[in-house]
C-alpha cells in the first residue's frame, strides 16, 4: 500500500515579533520553523498503516522552498520512505489552493491508495489544502478524522469523524480516498539519533511544477485569493477612560449601564 | 530585547555618602565558605556577580580581630596585612565590572566561639551565649570598650587599604552593638546600660569612631535588625528599633536591615516552605514607612521577581533591593532584567542549601539552581558561559529527565553538543520535584510563631527554569513519556550515554539504622506507602498513620506535615536524636517543630521500628532495646533507604563488546541512578559529567584548585598547573 502524505513546514510565531514594513507577512527573523502538528499525527497514521500492512511506502510531499527540507528530514526520520519538495519562487506566497493544485500533480505521479493530510497548519488555519487537493484529484474524501481502521482485503476505511454535540459520524470509504486527520489520533513517534542520521541519506526529490507537467497559468489560476496585507487589528473606539476617585468611577459605571439599559 | 521601562527605576543611581552605587541591585553581606583564607574563591564569587550587574556585593561578616573567631564556621577576617592583601583581590576583582566593595566589620562576642584562636570573646554583660554552647563573655569595662572601639577602627583602616568602598559596622543577628543595645544581653548598669541612650552608646560611638577614621572616604553602613522578634524583652521595631534608626541617622550612609537574631536567623534567612518573597516588610518595612530616617535603606527577602522589586521601591519601602540567595542562584538576575530576558532568571528556591554548609562549619557554599556557586574560581566555571566542547561533533542521549538528567542535558547543549536527546519514561520532566514539591503542606494556615505553611511548591523552580532552557536549545529534544529498554539505548545512535534514572525507596524498611530490612515492612501491602505514594493517592490513607523517618532530611518531617494537615493523626518515628536533623543546617527546623507543634505530630526520637504488623508498630529506645513501645496505626510511610535504579545502566554496562559495535564511546551514570543524595548533589553531579564530557575521563572529576599553603613556598604559581587543568577557566 501506498500513502502519500502532504506535510506543511509552518512557521510559529515568537512570544515578541514584527511584522514586515510592507504588510507582506511577519519579519522572519522572529519565525521559529517546525513540522505542522497535525501533519505529525497524519504522519503517525501513515506510518501505522505501513507497518500493519506489513509492506508498503509512505511519501511525505510539500510545497517549500528549501527550508522545507528540516520538516521532510524530521518525516523521513520518523519513518517515511522518501519526500518529495516541489518549488518554484512562482508559488512564494500561494494559497491553500494554488498549493493544492501543485500537491495534486506531485501526487498524481505517485498513484497511491491513501492521501492522509493534517486537518490544518497552525500558522494559516484555512483547513482548505486537505480537501482542495481531495478536489483536483477527484478522490473521495473525508475530512477531521479521529478514529482510522483499515480494512486490507476490502482496501476500505471505516473512519469516524467527531461532530457537534459530541456526535460521532462514522463512514466506510473506498481507496483511493483522502482524509484529513485531526490531532489526538494517535501518538506520533519521534526519532531516535539512529533515525535521524540514517535520514540523511534516504531519497528527498526536488521538483517543480514545470517538471511536473503543470503550467505556471494552471498553477495561477487556481489561486483563489492573496493576500495583501498583514496588520494588527486596528484600535477600536468607543472605549471610555473613567478617571477619579472609586466612588466617582462607580458612579459614572452605573450612569453608563443605566443609558445603555434605557436606550 | 531592550529593557522594560517599567524597570528603568531599578537601575538608578543612587549616591551613598562619598560613593554611587550605580544601580539598585546590591549583594548584602553573607557566607560563602571563603574567608580571607580562600581569596581565589571570595574574589570570582563576588567578581561574577559584578559581572552579572550587581551594583555592589559585599564580603561576609569580616572579623576585626582574632577574639572574634567563629571557627568551624569560615568568616572573613581583617586582623592583618595578609587579610587586607587577599581581601584586595576581591575589591579589585569588583572594581573591574564597576561594582562597590562592602566589607562587614564583625565582633562576635559571646557567639564567637574562638576554637582556633583560644581567646576570650567580650560581652556587655556575662550571659552565655543562645546561640554556642556554653560560651560565656568576660564583662567589659570601659578599657575593654576602648579596646574593642579601636579594633573597629583599626579594622577600618585596613579595609580602606584593601580597596573596600562600604564599610558596615555589623550589629544584626545579634552581635556585639546589638548585644548592647538589646536588654535581653545587656544587663549593665553603668553608662552603657539601662536607658535607650545608653544602651545605644557602645553603637554610637563606635560608629562614630569609624567615620571619623574613614568616612570621608568610604561609605559608612550599618546593619541592623530592626526588631529581635523576641517582644518586649528585646528591640521592637515600634519602640526601639525605630528610635534606634533615628539616633543613629546621622552616622552612617546605608541602612541595612533585617530582623531576628544568630540564634534563630532562619526569620531572616526565610526558607520558602515558611516564608514567601519580601517577608520581612512588616518590620523592615516600618523604617522608612514611618519617616524614621533619610539615608538609603537596603533590605532583603528572598526577592526574586523583578515586579515585586519595582514596587518595593516606588512604594519607598527600601532604596535598594538587596539579594544574599538571589543572587548566588541568579549572579545575572540585574543584567537579565536588563536585556528583558525575564525567563532566563534562574530563581532561588529558598531550600537554604547555600546556609546549611555554613551552618555545617567548614565546606564551601553550594546551591540547588547554580551549580556553578562556589567553583567559579576552583573549578573556572561560569554561570552563563559554556565552552564549545572539543567533542561537539557526537550525540548524546540522557535517560531520565530529573535534577541530574535535566541539568546535563543543558550544560551539553549549551556545550554546543551536535544533539542532545533527552528521554523519560513519565508524561512530565522533572523526575522526584514533581511530587517533592507537593510534600510540606500547604495548608496556608499561619505558623504558631509567624509566616506559614507554604510546603514545597517553589522547588518546582528546579524543573520550570530548565525547562525553559532546554526548549531554547534547537540541539536538545525532549522526548518525555517514553521508556527506552537496554536494547533501545543500544541502537539509539548516541555516541554517549548518560543514564540518570533516578532511584527509589526500600520497600522491605532496609535502612541506614540498622542495615536490615524490617520484620513486617513490605510496601506492596496497600497500607504500607513509601513517601512517593502519599502523593500519588493510589493508597488510601487511614486516620491513624506512623512515620518512619531515618533520613534526617525533610522527607519524613515534609510527609508528616502533609497528612496531619490534611487531618491525619501522625506519629513520627525516629532512631536519632532529632527529627530531620539536617533541616537544624538549613534553618528550616525551628519553624518546622512549631508547625508540626501546631498540626499536633506526636515526635518520638530515638526511636526504631524492629516489627510492623496491621495495625501495630513494634518500637523500642535505641538505647535500650528492651524498653518497648508499641504504636497502634492504620497507615505506615516508610521514609527509609533510597536504592539507586540502575538495572539499565548495570545492563547496558556488562555488554562492552555491544557497546562498542553500536557506536556507543561512553557510558556514564550520575545523579541518584549513581548513589541517592540530596537534590543539590545530582545537579552537581549532571553540570558536573557535562562540563567535563570533553575531558580525558569524564566519569572521573578533574582536579580543582585547591587553595592551600604548600610548604616552604606561597606563591600564586602553586596553584598554576591545577588551574590549567580546568574545563573553562574564566
Amino acid at each position: 500500500m501506498k500513502i502519500v502524505v502532504p506535510v506543511k513546514q509552518v512557521a510559529a510565531l515568537d512570544d515578541e515579533f514584527e511584522l514586515l514594513d510592507d504588510g507582506s507577512g511577519v519579519d522572519p527573523d522572529f519565525l521559529e520553523l517546525d513540522l505542522n502538528e497535525w501533519d505529525a499525527f497524519s504522519l503517525e497514521a501513515a506510518l501505522q498503516l505501513r507497518e500493519a500492512t506489513g509492506d508498503g511506502e509512505v511519501v511525505v510531499v510539500t510545497v517549500g522552498d528549501d527550508d522545507a527540507d528540516e520538516a521532510l528530514r524530521g518525516c523521513l526520520a520518523r519513518g517515511a520512505d522518501r519526500a518529495l519538495r516541489i518549488w518554484d519562487e512562482s508559488l512564494d506566497g500561494a494559497d491553500p489552493l494554488a498549493v493544492a493544485r501543485v500537491l495534486a500533480a506531485g501526487v498524481e505521479r505517485e498513484r497511491p491508495d491513501l492521501v492522509l493530510c493534517g486537518v490544518q497548519s497552525s500558522d494559516a488555519v484555512n483547513g482548505a489544502t486537505g480537501v482542495a487537493l481531495a478536489g483536483y484529484l477527484q478522490m473521495p474524501h473525508v475530512a477531521v478524522v479521529k478514529q482510522l481502521d483499515f480494512d486490507v482485503a476490502q482496501s476500505a476505511a471505516t473512519v469516524k469523524r467527531e461532530l457537534e454535540g459530541g456526535l460521532v459520524e462514522v463512514l466506510r470509504v473506498r481507496t483511493p480516498a483522502l482524509l484529513t486527520i485531526q490531532t489526538g489520533i494517535n501518538e506520533p513517534r519521534y526519532a531516535n539519533l539512529r533515525a535521524i542520521k540514517q535520514a540523511r541519506e534516504k531519497p528527498l526529490e526536488v521538483s517543480s511544477p514545470g517538471e511536473l507537467g503543470l503550467d505556471a497559468d494552471l498553477v495561477a489560476a487556481a489561486a483563489g485569493s492573496r493576500r495583501r496585507e498583514l496588520k494588527h487589528p486596528e484600535r477600536g473606539e468607543g472605549a471610555e477612560m473613567i478617571d477619579g476617585s472609586p466612588s466617582e468611577v462607580a458612579a459614572r459605571i452605573v450612569e453608563i449601564v443605566r443609558e445603555r439599559m434605557s436606550g | 530585547m531592550p529593557r522594560d521601562p517599567k524597570y528603568d527605576i531599578l537601575f538608578e543611581p543612587i549616591q551613598l555618602g562619598p560613593k554611587t552605587l550605580k544601580n539598585r541591585f546590591y549583594q548584602v553581606p553573607h557566607c560563602i565558605g571563603a574567608g580571607s583564607e580562600k581569596p581565589g574563591m571570595q574574589a570570582y564569587h563576588r567578581g561574577m556577580k559584578a559581572e552579572g550587574g550587581w551594583g555592589a556585593c559585599c564580603t561576609e561578616y569580616c572579623s576585626i580581630h582574632p577574639e572574634s573567631d567563629d571557627t568551624s564556621r569560615v568568616s572573613a577576617r581583617i586582623w592583618d596585612e595578609g587579610d587586607v592583601r587577599n581581601l584586595a583581590a576581591m575589591c579589585d576583582r569588583l572594581h573591574q565590572f564597576g561594582a562597590l566593595a562592602g566589607i562587614e566589620l564583625w565582633y562576635g562576642g559571646p557567639h564567637a566561639p574562638c576554637m582556633e584562636t583560644r581567646a576570650t570573646p567580650r560581652g556587655p554583660s556575662q550571659i552565655a551565649s543562645d546561640f554556642e554552647l556554653n560560651i560565656f563573655p568576660r564583662y567589659m569595662d570601659q578599657d575593654d570598650i576602648d579596646t574593642v572601639q579601636q579594633m573597629y577602627v583599626d579594622a577600618a583602616i585596613r579595609a580602606r587599604e584593601a580597596g573596600f568602598d562600604i564599610i558596615y559596622v555589623y550589629g544584626a543577628h545579634a552581635y556585639l552593638p546589638f548585644q548592647f543595645l538589646s536588654p535581653f544581653y545587656n544587663r549593665r548598669t553603668d553608662k552603657y546600660g539601662g536607658s535607650f541612650e545608653n544602651r545605644a552608646r557602645f553603637w554610637r560611638e563606635s560608629l562614630e569612631k569609624v567615620r571619623e577614621a574613614v568616612g570621608d572616604d568610604c561609605a559608612i553602613a550599618s546593619r541592623f535588625a530592626v526588631d529581635h522578634l523576641l517582644g518586649p524583652i528585646s528591640i521592637q521595631v515600634g519602640e526601639d528599633g525605630a528610635r534606634f534608626v533615628e539616633y543613629c541617622d546621622d552616622l552612617v550612609d546605608l541602612w541595612d536591615f533585617t530582623v531576628g537574631d544568630i540564634a534563630e536567623w532562619g526569620q531572616n534567612a526565610g526558607p520558602s516552605r515558611f516564608f514567601e518573597e519580601n517577608h520581612e516588610k512588616p518590620y523592615t518595612g516600618q523604617i522608612k514607612a514611618g519617616n524614621h530616617t533619610n539615608k538609603p535603606v537596603v533590605g532583603v527577602g528572598r526577592i526574586t521577581n523583578p515586579d515585586t522589586m519595582v514596587a518595593i521601591i516606588s512604594s519607598g519601602q527600601f532604596d535598594i533591593i538587596g539579594a544574599a540567595r538571589p543572587s548566588i542562584s541568579d549572579p545575572f538576575l540585574p543584567q537579565k532584567i536588563d536585556e528583558g530576558r525575564l525567563d532566563d532568571i534562574r530563581e532561588c528556591i529558598g531550600c537554604n542549601q547555600c546556609i546549611s554548609r555554613w551552618e555545617i562549619g567548614g565546606p564551601p557554599m553550594v546551591c540547588t539552581q547554580n551549580a556553578t556557586a562556589g567553583e567559579e574560581y576552583r573549578r573556572g566555571w561560569h554561570p552563563e558561559k559554556f565552552h564549545p566542547a572539543a567533542n561537539r561533533e557526537k550525540s548524546v542521549l540522557v535517560v531520565g529527565a530529573g535534577p541530574a538528567g535535566m541539568e546535563c542535558a543543558m550544560v551539553l547543549g549549551k556545550r554546543e553538543m551536535s544533539a542532545v536527546h533527552l528521554v523519560d519514561a513519565s508524561k512530565e520532566i522533572g523526575g522526584c520535584v514533581n511530587w517533592i514539591s507537593q510534600l510540606g503542606h500547604s495548608d496556608g494556615k499561619d505558623n504558631l510563631f509567624r509566616g506559614s505553611a507554604r510546603g514545597l511548591g517553589e522547588w518546582k523552580r528546579i524543573v520550570n527554569y530548565r525547562q525553559i532552557q532546554l526548549d531554547k536549545l534547537s540541539n536538545v529534544e525532549v522526548h518525555p513519556g517514553s521508556r527506552l529498554s537496554a536494547a533501545e539505548v543500544l541502537e539509539y545512535g548516541a555516541e554517549i550515554v548518560i543514564i540518570a534514572t533516578g532511584c527509589h525507596f526500600a520497600t522491605d524498611g532496609m535502612n541506614a539504622a540498622t542495615h536490615t530490612p524490617i520484620e513486617g515492612a513490605d510496601t506492596s501491602l496497600d497500607w504500607q506507602l513509601t513517601p512517593d505514594e502519599v502523593v500519588g493517592e493510589t493508597k488510601r490513607v487511614g486516620q491513624r498513620v506512623l512515620v518512619l523517618e531515618n533520613e534526617g532530611y525533610f522527607m519524613g518531617a515534609s510527609v508528616a506535615q502533609k497528612l496531619a494537615g490534611e487531618g491525619h493523626a501522625v506519629t513520627l518515628v525516629t532512631q536519632a536524636a532529632e527529627i530531620a536533623h539536617y533541616m537544624d543546617y538549613t534553618l528550616e527546623a525551628p519553624m518546622l517543630h512549631r508547625d508540626l507543634e501546631r498540626l499536633g505530630v506526636g515526635i518520638h526520637t530515638y526511636t526504631m521500628l524492629e516489627k510492623i504488623e496491621p495495625g501495630v508498630c513494634h518500637g523500642y529506645d535505641v538505647w535500650n532495646p528492651a524498653h518497648k513501645e508499641q504504636f497502634e496505626v492504620d497507615t505506615v510511610v516508610l521514609c527509609t533507604a533510597r536504592i539507586s535504579d540502575d538495572a539499565l545502566y548495570r545492563e547496558l554496562k556488562a555488554d562492552k563488546g555491544r557497546l562498542e559495535a553500536e557506536g556507543i564511546e561512553g557510558l556514564y551514570v550520575i545523579g541518584d541512578a549513581s548513589a541517592p543524595r540530596m537534590i543539590v548533589d545530582s545537579i552537581f553531579d549532571g553540570h558536573r559529567l557535562a562540563r567535563e564530557i570533553d575531558s580525558p575521563h569524564p566519569e572521573m572529576p578533574l582536579p580543582f584548585i585547591r587553595e592551600r599553603r604548600l610548604w616552604g613556598d606561597s606563591t600564586n604559581e602553586d596553584f598554576r598547573a591545577q588551574l590549567l587543568n580546568t574545563v573553562d577557566v574564566v
